[in-house]
């Protein structure tokens, strides 16, 4: 045969045609009769139709009943994309389904993704495929019931995107507040590229502008404009660019489509350099709007954002620059007024009054010092002199004198019993005398030893006087002692004799016998009267 | 870009920075005015920027390596539209 089926082109299925394998002539039985014989209304036997002949027959039915395109609505089932990019689905409602067929060159025009659930309008041809009897809606166009397919691929775009990080606020990058250059991707022609240049120059003219011109919608423009991003990118460093504007004047969301490609919407988002995005008018917002590090309403609005206000930023220069004048000034006032009191001081006026306060502070140290050493001098002098005192009341002389006091004491009380002890007494006191003496033989010490003699034969004197008053007497050599003994006494002898009240001389007649023997005796018993 | 000439972002900031500095008085005299003739040095450098003016878009079209290169002065009245890739 070499002819397609119906498959391509449903026109050729109005006429008859040959089945594979049928010997009779079926068009006959096509243009002529009905079906089948056993529900022949004419009740004339037909003979079974084949299966070609029947499905050609009902092509033909369908052929005539939807002569061109039909228009169906329903809901997508049972969705598939072939590997091939064919799309294969039901399209149901609440009673039936039917079988949707839409090839790859329909299929690769829509701009959004078909899938279960969604409700759409088809318009396309109904046939029946032949091979298996099959009854088939083909596609051309598929639109979303209630809207349209751009919004509809717009709002699965932003959800993918989104989904993916593509507009987080985190990743957006700060716009340069004093930018260099600027790089603007939009059309050569039209209003985008009038407002941006003349709204820059306006405002910060200082700045280089660059343009990269690119189709702003229809067939390829999301490319170039991808592309313009990307290259500007890569070229910023270059050319001292620090801000991308991305910009095109008001539209159609047709219009604009290009700006919510995946192709841009991904060139945006790698790009290091910000990006201003000044799409449409104030109520368009693109995905671009979504990706980019500043959304701005409009191509003006972007310049804007992109540059400073040259007059606000000289006003604030100039501000700055009196705040430097005047605290430089300050500081320099400052610096001369310290210099003036420097100079008023009393050091600058009388240098030497220091001077002279720290010699007079010397001088009073000087003499507090002299004071305290003196001071210290009589306080140590004084303590000497108590020291000496106790020493000397110590000295040997004035134990002497108390020494003597004491024995004035004695002479006073009287005690001094006769004979031995009055002798022993005047040895003690001539003993102590010559102590005396022999521990300080001084002049005075002198004095006192013949005092204690002195007073020593007073005693001895006071002490037998009352003896001698009872008569008795005392002999005495002339030469000095004391006779004890008769036998003492020579003939012719010359011998002192007292008695209680005063003494004579006389001569010894010479002695006989006795005395001499009892004179030791006698001596004796009489000693013991003394005693 | 040359190394002495600062941009008008780097200037601005350097000379906000001096202002503080003496503004704080803890500079010594002798610094202040230092830093008062580099301020005005700076101040003269952002004006110039503030006034100059580039007055004409730099046009850019992509090259035969790839890349983009300086396409002339772009001037609004005689564009053509651009063409398809």
């Amino acid at each position: 045969m070499g002819e397609d089926f119906a498959l391509f082109d449903p026109d050729k299925a109005r006429g008859p045609r040959p089945g594979p394998d049928v010997g009779k002539d079926v068009t006959a039985e096509l243009v002529g009769q009905a079906g089948d014989p056993r529900s022949d209304t004419t009740g004339l036997p037909t003979p079974p139709l084949s299966v070609s002949a029947l499905l050609a027959r009902i092509k033909g039915a369908l052929a005539d009943a939807f002569p061109g395109r039909v228009s169906v609505v329903g809901e997508i089932s049972n969705f598939k994309r072939h590997g091939s990019g064919h799309l294969y689905f039901r399209l149901k409602d609440a009673q039936a389904s039917i079988d949707v067929a839409m090839f790859r060159s329909f299929a690769d025009r829509l701009p959004f993704s078909p899938s279960d659930g969604l409700e759409v309008v088809i318009d396309g041809r109904v046939d029946v495929y032949d091979v298996r009897g099959q009854l088939q809606l083909y596609a051309e166009a598929l639109t979303p019931k209630g809207t349209g397919a751009l919004e509809l691929a717009f709002r699965q775009l932003k959800e993918k995107l989104q989904a993916e990080g593509l507009f987080d606020a985190a990743r957006k990058k700060p716009v340069a507040r004093y930018p260099r250059g600027i790089g603007v991707v939009t059309s050569p022609t039209g209003a985008a590229i009038r407002d941006v240049a003349r709204t820059l120059g306006r405002r910060w003219p200082g700045a280089r502008v660059f343009l990269v011109p690119v189709l702003v919608q229809g067939e390829g423009a999301a490319g170039q404009i991808a592309q313009a991003v990307a290259m500007l990118d890569a070229s910023a460093d270059g050319l001292g660019i620090d801000t991308l504007i991305v910009a095109r004047g008001g539209g159609s969301l047709e219009d604009l489509w290009a700006f919510n490609e995946e192709a841009v919407a991904r060139a945006v988002f790698a790009a290091r350099t910000p990006v201003i995005s000044g799409i449409g008018h104030e109520v368009d917002v693109t995905i671009c709007d979504l990706v980019a590090d500043v959304r701005a309403a409009t191509p003006t609005a972007a310049a804007e954002l992109a540059v400073p206000n040259a007059e606000e930023v000289g006003a604030m220069v100039a501000q700055l620059g009196q705040r430097l004048r005047r605290s430089a000034g300050q500081a320099v006032r400052q610096g001369g007024s310290d210099l003036q009191s420097v100079r008023r001081s009393a050091v600058f006026r009388d240098p030497v009054a220091r001077l002279r306060t720290q010699t007079q502070r010397a001088d009073e140290l000087g003499y507090r010092l002299r004071a305290s050493v003196r001071e210290r001098l009589s306080i140590g002098r004084g303590r000497f002199s108590f020291a000496a005192a106790a020493l000397a009341a110590l000295h040997p002389a004035r134990l002497a004198e108390r020494a003597r006091a004491a024995l004035a004491e004695l002479a006073g009380r009287g005690r001094w019993a006769l004979g031995g002890r009055t002798k022993r007494a005047g040895d003690e006191l001539a003993e102590l005398a010559g102590r005396l003496a022999a521990a300080h033989p001084r002049h005075r010490l002198a004095l006192l030893r013949q005092q204690a003699q002195g007073l020593a034969r007073q005693l001895e004197a006071m002490s037998y006087r009352s003896v001698l008053r009872r008569g008795f007497s005392v002999t005495r050599a002339l030469g000095g002692g004391i006779l004890r003994s008769a036998g003492e006494a020579a003939g012719g002898m010359r011998v002192s004799t007292e008695l209680a009240d005063g003494q004579f001389t006389s001569v010894v007649e010479p002695v006989r016998g006795a005395a001499r023997k009892d004179a030791g005796k006698d001596g004796r018993d009489e000693g013991g009267l003394f005693d | 870009m040359a190394k002495a000439k600062k941009t008008f972002a780097e200037a601005i900031e350097q000379l906000e920075r001096i202002v503080a500095q003496v503004e704080s008085g803890q500079v010594s005299l002798e610094e202040s005015i230092e830093k008062y003739v580099e301020g005005i040095g700076l101040i003269k450098q952002c004006q110039a920027i503030l006034n100059s003016a580039e007055k004409k878009i730099q046009l850019l079209a992509k090259g035969e390596d790839g890349q983009l290169a300086p396409a002339g002065e772009f001037d609004q009245l005689d564009q053509p539209e651009p063409q398809e890739q």
